[in-house]
Protein backbone atom coordinates (compact mmCIF):
# COMPACT_ATOMS: atom_id res chain seq x y z
CA UNK A 1 0.00 0.00 0.00
CA UNK A 2 2.58 2.58 0.93
CA UNK A 3 4.52 1.58 -1.73
CA UNK A 4 1.50 1.83 -4.55
CA UNK A 5 1.17 5.72 -3.10
CA UNK A 6 4.70 6.82 -3.35
CA UNK A 7 4.95 4.84 -6.98
CA UNK A 8 1.66 7.11 -7.91
CA UNK A 9 3.60 10.05 -6.53
CA UNK A 10 6.57 10.00 -8.28
CA UNK A 11 4.10 9.04 -11.57
CA UNK A 12 2.21 12.25 -10.93
CA UNK A 13 5.83 14.38 -10.49
CA UNK A 14 7.34 12.69 -12.75
CA UNK A 15 4.37 14.11 -15.66
CA UNK A 16 4.32 17.66 -15.19
CA UNK A 17 0.92 18.17 -16.61
CA UNK A 18 0.45 22.40 -16.19
CA UNK A 19 3.78 22.31 -18.39
CA UNK A 20 1.65 19.71 -20.98
CA UNK A 21 -1.19 22.34 -20.47
CA UNK A 22 0.32 25.60 -21.11
CA UNK A 23 2.93 24.17 -23.57
CA UNK A 24 6.23 25.67 -22.55
CA UNK A 25 7.33 25.32 -18.53
CA UNK A 26 8.94 28.58 -16.09
CA UNK A 27 9.36 27.03 -12.88
CA UNK A 28 8.84 30.69 -11.34
CA UNK A 29 5.20 30.38 -12.37
CA UNK A 30 4.47 27.66 -10.26
CA UNK A 31 4.68 30.07 -7.14
CA UNK A 32 2.91 32.66 -8.20
CA UNK A 33 -0.16 33.52 -5.99
CA UNK A 34 -3.73 34.46 -7.81
CA UNK A 35 -6.97 35.40 -6.91
CA UNK A 36 -9.62 32.20 -6.86
CA UNK A 37 -11.92 34.16 -4.49
CA UNK A 38 -11.80 37.84 -3.82
CA UNK A 39 -12.50 39.24 0.07
CA UNK A 40 -11.65 42.56 0.00
CA UNK A 41 -11.94 44.14 3.52
CA UNK A 42 -11.13 47.68 3.44
CA UNK A 43 -7.43 48.17 3.07
CA UNK A 44 -7.37 44.51 4.29
CA UNK A 45 -7.06 41.79 0.74
CA UNK A 46 -8.31 38.52 2.55
CA UNK A 47 -8.45 36.63 -0.72
CA UNK A 48 -8.19 33.25 -1.01
CA UNK A 49 -5.05 31.63 -3.29
CA UNK A 50 -3.50 28.84 -3.71
CA UNK A 51 -1.33 29.34 0.18
CA UNK A 52 -4.80 29.86 1.89
CA UNK A 53 -6.23 26.81 0.64
CA UNK A 54 -3.17 24.67 1.28
CA UNK A 55 -3.29 26.32 4.64
CA UNK A 56 -6.69 25.54 5.34
CA UNK A 57 -6.37 21.75 4.44
CA UNK A 58 -3.06 21.82 6.52
CA UNK A 59 -5.07 23.25 9.62
CA UNK A 60 -7.82 20.56 9.22
CA UNK A 61 -5.15 17.73 8.48
CA UNK A 62 -3.41 19.10 12.04
CA UNK A 63 -6.79 18.96 14.11
CA UNK A 64 -7.56 15.37 12.18
CA UNK A 65 -4.23 14.33 12.78
CA UNK A 66 -4.53 14.90 16.27
CA UNK A 67 -7.83 13.19 16.65
CA UNK A 68 -7.16 10.63 15.07
CA UNK A 69 -3.74 9.29 16.60
CA UNK A 70 -4.15 10.62 20.57
CA UNK A 71 -7.49 9.84 21.31
CA UNK A 72 -8.73 6.16 22.59
CA UNK A 73 -7.95 4.25 25.32
CA UNK A 74 -6.00 1.13 24.35
CA UNK A 75 -2.32 2.00 22.76
CA UNK A 76 -2.54 -0.24 19.80
CA UNK A 77 -0.39 0.94 16.59
CA UNK A 78 -2.09 4.53 15.85
CA UNK A 79 -1.76 5.30 19.12
CA UNK A 80 1.62 4.26 19.72
CA UNK A 81 3.02 6.64 16.54
CA UNK A 82 0.73 9.55 18.36
CA UNK A 83 2.40 9.01 21.72
CA UNK A 84 5.78 9.20 20.08
CA UNK A 85 5.20 12.38 18.16
CA UNK A 86 4.07 13.69 21.84
CA UNK A 87 7.64 12.54 23.16
CA UNK A 88 9.47 14.18 20.51
CA UNK A 89 7.52 17.61 21.23
CA UNK A 90 8.16 17.03 25.05
CA UNK A 91 11.25 15.22 25.14
CA UNK A 92 13.80 17.06 22.10
CA UNK A 93 11.70 20.37 21.76
CA UNK A 94 9.72 21.31 25.58
CA UNK A 95 12.11 20.49 27.41
CA UNK A 96 15.13 21.43 25.79
CA UNK A 97 14.18 24.90 25.27
CA UNK A 98 11.51 25.79 28.06
CA UNK A 99 11.99 26.60 31.58
CA UNK A 100 10.40 23.94 34.34
CA UNK A 101 7.57 26.71 34.82
CA UNK A 102 7.04 27.11 31.78
CA UNK A 103 6.79 23.96 29.95
CA UNK A 104 2.77 23.58 30.79
CA UNK A 105 2.24 26.91 29.22
CA UNK A 106 4.17 26.43 26.21
CA UNK A 107 4.27 23.25 25.52
CA UNK A 108 0.75 23.40 23.25
CA UNK A 109 2.25 26.27 21.14
CA UNK A 110 5.71 24.41 20.12
CA UNK A 111 3.57 21.26 19.61
CA UNK A 112 1.26 22.57 17.49
CA UNK A 113 3.81 24.55 15.35
CA UNK A 114 5.94 20.88 15.70
CA UNK A 115 2.60 18.88 13.73
CA UNK A 116 1.20 22.47 11.62
CA UNK A 117 4.40 22.96 9.53
CA UNK A 118 5.25 19.26 9.25
CA UNK A 119 1.56 18.90 7.67
CA UNK A 120 1.78 21.93 5.81
CA UNK A 121 5.70 21.35 4.54
CA UNK A 122 4.10 17.36 3.57
CA UNK A 123 1.44 18.24 1.36
CA UNK A 124 3.60 20.65 -0.02
CA UNK A 125 5.25 17.43 -1.55
CA UNK A 126 2.00 15.15 -2.05
CA UNK A 127 0.59 16.11 -5.77
CA UNK A 128 -2.76 17.42 -5.42
CA UNK A 129 -5.27 18.94 -8.05
CA UNK A 130 -5.01 22.76 -6.63
CA UNK A 131 -2.92 24.49 -9.45
CA UNK A 132 -5.54 26.58 -10.20
CA UNK A 133 -5.07 25.01 -14.28
CA UNK A 134 -7.26 23.11 -16.11
CA UNK A 135 -5.94 20.82 -19.70
CA UNK A 136 -9.59 19.97 -21.36
CA UNK A 137 -11.57 20.97 -18.21
CA UNK A 138 -9.65 18.39 -15.65
CA UNK A 139 -7.63 20.29 -12.99
CA UNK A 140 -4.15 19.61 -13.24
CA UNK A 141 -2.05 18.58 -10.18
CA UNK A 142 0.99 20.21 -9.37
CA UNK A 143 3.16 20.61 -6.14
CA UNK A 144 3.35 23.74 -4.10
CA UNK A 145 3.78 24.49 -0.10
CA UNK A 146 2.04 26.96 1.77
CA UNK A 147 5.80 27.20 3.52
CA UNK A 148 7.16 28.76 0.38
CA UNK A 149 5.88 31.48 0.51
CA UNK A 150 7.62 34.13 2.93
CA UNK A 151 4.65 35.42 3.96
CA UNK A 152 3.46 32.56 5.56
CA UNK A 153 6.89 32.12 7.09
CA UNK A 154 7.36 35.36 8.78
CA UNK A 155 3.51 35.33 10.34
CA UNK A 156 4.59 31.92 12.18
CA UNK A 157 7.55 33.93 13.22
CA UNK A 158 6.11 37.11 14.19
CA UNK A 159 3.83 34.80 16.59
CA UNK A 160 7.02 33.42 18.25
CA UNK A 161 8.23 36.76 18.29
CA UNK A 162 5.84 38.72 20.05
CA UNK A 163 4.84 35.96 21.90
CA UNK A 164 8.63 36.14 23.18
CA UNK A 165 8.50 39.74 24.38
CA UNK A 166 5.38 39.64 25.88
CA UNK A 167 6.71 36.56 28.27
CA UNK A 168 9.38 38.07 29.00
CA UNK A 169 7.94 41.19 30.15
CA UNK A 170 5.18 39.03 31.93
CA UNK A 171 7.54 36.77 33.87
CA UNK A 172 10.08 39.32 34.99
CA UNK A 173 8.94 42.91 34.15
CA UNK A 174 10.03 45.49 31.80
CA UNK A 175 12.90 46.92 33.53
CA UNK A 176 14.82 43.27 34.44
CA UNK A 177 13.52 41.99 30.78
CA UNK A 178 15.28 44.65 28.58
CA UNK A 179 18.04 44.99 31.24
CA UNK A 180 18.62 41.07 30.44
CA UNK A 181 19.90 42.53 26.73
CA UNK A 182 22.76 43.79 28.22
CA UNK A 183 25.45 41.50 28.24
CA UNK A 184 28.29 41.89 30.90
CA UNK A 185 31.03 43.55 29.15
CA UNK A 186 32.98 46.47 29.62
CA UNK A 187 31.53 49.83 29.86
CA UNK A 188 33.16 51.30 26.65
CA UNK A 189 32.57 48.15 24.40
CA UNK A 190 28.89 48.94 25.43
CA UNK A 191 27.99 51.42 22.76
CA UNK A 192 28.82 48.66 20.17
CA UNK A 193 27.26 45.58 21.43
CA UNK A 194 23.80 46.82 22.96
CA UNK A 195 22.86 47.90 19.03
CA UNK A 196 24.30 44.36 17.83
CA UNK A 197 22.20 42.78 20.82
CA UNK A 198 18.77 44.88 19.65
CA UNK A 199 19.63 44.16 15.78
CA UNK A 200 20.10 40.71 17.08
CA UNK A 201 17.14 40.28 18.18
CA UNK A 202 15.13 40.91 15.01
CA UNK A 203 17.51 39.29 13.34
CA UNK A 204 15.59 36.07 14.86
CA UNK A 205 12.50 37.37 13.21
CA UNK A 206 14.01 37.44 9.83
CA UNK A 207 16.14 34.06 10.22
CA UNK A 208 13.34 31.98 11.65
CA UNK A 209 11.08 32.98 8.72
CA UNK A 210 13.54 33.03 6.03
CA UNK A 211 15.41 29.37 6.75
CA UNK A 212 11.66 27.79 6.30
CA UNK A 213 10.83 30.03 3.54
CA UNK A 214 14.12 29.51 1.56
CA UNK A 215 14.15 25.76 2.68
CA UNK A 216 10.87 24.96 0.86
CA UNK A 217 11.47 27.42 -2.28
CA UNK A 218 14.72 25.98 -3.17
CA UNK A 219 13.67 22.34 -2.61
CA UNK A 220 10.56 23.00 -5.19
CA UNK A 221 12.63 24.71 -7.21
CA UNK A 222 15.33 21.90 -7.52
CA UNK A 223 12.61 19.57 -8.76
CA UNK A 224 10.33 21.83 -10.83
CA UNK A 225 13.80 23.03 -12.83
CA UNK A 226 14.89 19.46 -12.98
CA UNK A 227 11.97 18.15 -14.83
CA UNK A 228 11.72 21.98 -16.66
CA UNK A 229 15.35 21.03 -17.54
CA UNK A 230 13.36 19.00 -20.19
CA UNK A 231 10.87 21.49 -21.91
CA UNK A 232 13.43 24.28 -21.47
CA UNK A 233 15.93 22.30 -23.68
CA UNK A 234 13.12 20.66 -25.65
CA UNK A 235 14.80 17.45 -25.31
CA UNK A 236 12.97 13.84 -24.32
CA UNK A 237 16.70 11.63 -23.99
CA UNK A 238 17.21 14.17 -21.02
CA UNK A 239 14.64 12.38 -19.26
CA UNK A 240 16.80 9.59 -18.20
CA UNK A 241 18.93 11.60 -16.45
CA UNK A 242 16.63 14.52 -15.19
CA UNK A 243 13.52 12.71 -13.44
CA UNK A 244 16.13 10.75 -11.28
CA UNK A 245 17.20 13.20 -9.90
CA UNK A 246 14.03 14.76 -9.37
CA UNK A 247 13.23 11.80 -7.74
CA UNK A 248 16.22 11.78 -5.61
CA UNK A 249 15.67 15.72 -4.29
CA UNK A 250 12.22 14.62 -3.93
CA UNK A 251 12.87 11.70 -1.33
CA UNK A 252 15.45 13.52 0.22
CA UNK A 253 12.90 16.43 0.69
CA UNK A 254 10.27 14.95 2.12
CA UNK A 255 12.57 12.45 4.11
CA UNK A 256 14.74 14.94 5.89
CA UNK A 257 14.02 18.32 5.06
CA UNK A 258 10.23 18.31 5.62
CA UNK A 259 10.30 16.76 9.19
CA UNK A 260 14.06 18.58 10.22
CA UNK A 261 12.51 22.08 9.10
CA UNK A 262 9.68 21.50 11.44
CA UNK A 263 11.57 20.59 13.92
CA UNK A 264 14.33 23.35 14.09
CA UNK A 265 11.15 25.97 13.95
CA UNK A 266 9.67 24.54 16.79
CA UNK A 267 12.72 23.80 19.24
CA UNK A 268 13.80 27.77 18.42
CA UNK A 269 10.41 28.89 19.01
CA UNK A 270 10.71 27.19 22.39
CA UNK A 271 14.24 27.82 22.66
CA UNK A 272 13.70 31.46 22.73
CA UNK A 273 10.47 32.17 24.71
CA UNK A 274 12.17 29.97 27.33
CA UNK A 275 15.38 32.42 27.04
CA UNK A 276 13.03 35.28 27.49
CA UNK A 277 11.34 33.96 30.63
CA UNK A 278 14.69 32.90 32.02
CA UNK A 279 17.40 35.30 30.95
CA UNK A 280 20.71 34.24 31.84
CA UNK A 281 21.49 37.12 33.73
CA UNK B 1 19.18 28.57 -15.04
CA UNK B 2 17.16 29.80 -17.66
CA UNK B 3 19.22 33.08 -17.45
CA UNK B 4 22.65 30.72 -18.15
CA UNK B 5 20.95 29.54 -21.09
CA UNK B 6 19.97 32.83 -22.67
CA UNK B 7 23.37 34.60 -21.77
CA UNK B 8 25.07 31.58 -24.48
CA UNK B 9 22.79 31.99 -26.83
CA UNK B 10 22.30 36.21 -27.23
CA UNK B 11 25.67 37.22 -25.90
CA UNK B 12 23.66 39.40 -23.39
CA UNK B 13 26.51 41.19 -20.76
CA UNK B 14 23.87 42.43 -18.78
CA UNK B 15 22.38 38.47 -18.46
CA UNK B 16 25.59 37.32 -18.10
CA UNK B 17 26.56 39.44 -15.35
CA UNK B 18 23.33 38.24 -13.17
CA UNK B 19 23.92 34.55 -14.22
CA UNK B 20 27.70 34.64 -12.65
CA UNK B 21 26.65 37.02 -9.69
CA UNK B 22 23.66 34.22 -9.15
CA UNK B 23 26.18 31.02 -9.01
CA UNK B 24 28.33 33.23 -7.31
CA UNK B 25 26.30 33.71 -4.50
CA UNK B 26 24.69 29.93 -4.31
CA UNK B 27 28.49 28.75 -4.82
CA UNK B 28 30.17 30.52 -2.23
CA UNK B 29 26.94 30.17 0.20
CA UNK B 30 27.05 25.96 -0.26
CA UNK B 31 31.17 25.99 -0.13
CA UNK B 32 30.72 27.81 3.39
CA UNK B 33 27.78 25.63 4.75
CA UNK B 34 29.48 21.91 2.79
CA UNK B 35 32.67 22.90 5.50
CA UNK B 36 30.10 23.41 8.21
CA UNK B 37 28.02 20.59 7.21
CA UNK B 38 30.90 18.07 7.15
CA UNK B 39 32.43 19.56 11.01
CA UNK B 40 29.00 18.79 12.20
CA UNK B 41 28.88 15.22 11.13
CA UNK B 42 32.71 14.62 11.72
CA UNK B 43 32.20 16.05 15.44
CA UNK B 44 29.04 13.51 15.44
CA UNK B 45 31.21 9.92 14.63
CA UNK B 46 34.04 11.52 16.73
CA UNK B 47 31.26 11.40 19.92
CA UNK B 48 29.71 8.76 19.27
CA UNK B 49 32.53 6.65 18.85
CA UNK B 50 33.97 7.73 22.10
CA UNK B 51 30.79 7.56 23.87
CA UNK B 52 28.21 5.42 22.49
CA UNK B 53 25.76 5.69 24.88
CA UNK B 54 24.98 9.49 24.27
CA UNK B 55 24.22 8.61 20.71
CA UNK B 56 20.10 9.46 21.54
CA UNK B 57 20.89 12.46 23.42
CA UNK B 58 23.73 14.08 20.58
CA UNK B 59 21.60 13.20 17.66
CA UNK B 60 19.19 15.63 18.49
CA UNK B 61 21.87 18.53 19.02
CA UNK B 62 23.36 17.14 15.76
CA UNK B 63 20.04 18.08 13.49
CA UNK B 64 19.64 21.44 15.03
CA UNK B 65 23.16 22.36 14.01
CA UNK B 66 22.76 20.94 10.60
CA UNK B 67 19.34 22.49 9.97
CA UNK B 68 21.34 25.93 11.13
CA UNK B 69 24.29 25.05 9.32
CA UNK B 70 22.47 24.10 6.29
CA UNK B 71 19.93 27.68 5.95
CA UNK B 72 23.28 29.54 5.43
CA UNK B 73 23.01 27.73 1.37
CA UNK B 74 19.44 29.09 1.31
CA UNK B 75 20.59 32.95 2.34
CA UNK B 76 23.03 33.00 -0.32
CA UNK B 77 20.25 31.72 -2.72
CA UNK B 78 17.97 34.25 -1.30
CA UNK B 79 20.15 37.31 -1.91
CA UNK B 80 21.04 36.05 -5.02
CA UNK B 81 17.57 36.14 -6.34
CA UNK B 82 17.06 39.15 -5.00
CA UNK B 83 20.16 40.73 -6.57
CA UNK B 84 19.26 38.84 -9.96
CA UNK B 85 15.68 39.76 -9.79
CA UNK B 86 16.02 43.41 -8.80
CA UNK B 87 19.23 44.49 -10.81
Amino acid sequence: MKRLVFAACLLALALPAPAFARGHFDPTTEFEQHKWVSIQIGPLDLSITKAVVYLMLGTVLTILLGLVLMRGRVLDRRRTIGEQIYEVAQVQIAEQGLPTKAIGLWFPYVATLLLFIWVVNIIGFIPLPLTGETWHGIPTWGIYAATSSLAVTLALSLLTFVFTHFEGIRWNGPRRYFKSWIPEAPRALLFLIVPLEILGQFMRLISLSVRLFANMLAGHILILTFIGLLFILQSVILAVFVIPIAALFYVFEVVIVVSIQAFIFAALSAIYIGSAIEPQH
Amino acid sequence: MLGIVLAATTGDVTKAGKAIGLALGVGLGALGAGVGIGNIFGSMIQSVARQPELRGELQGIQWLGFALTEAVVFYGLLGSILAYVLV
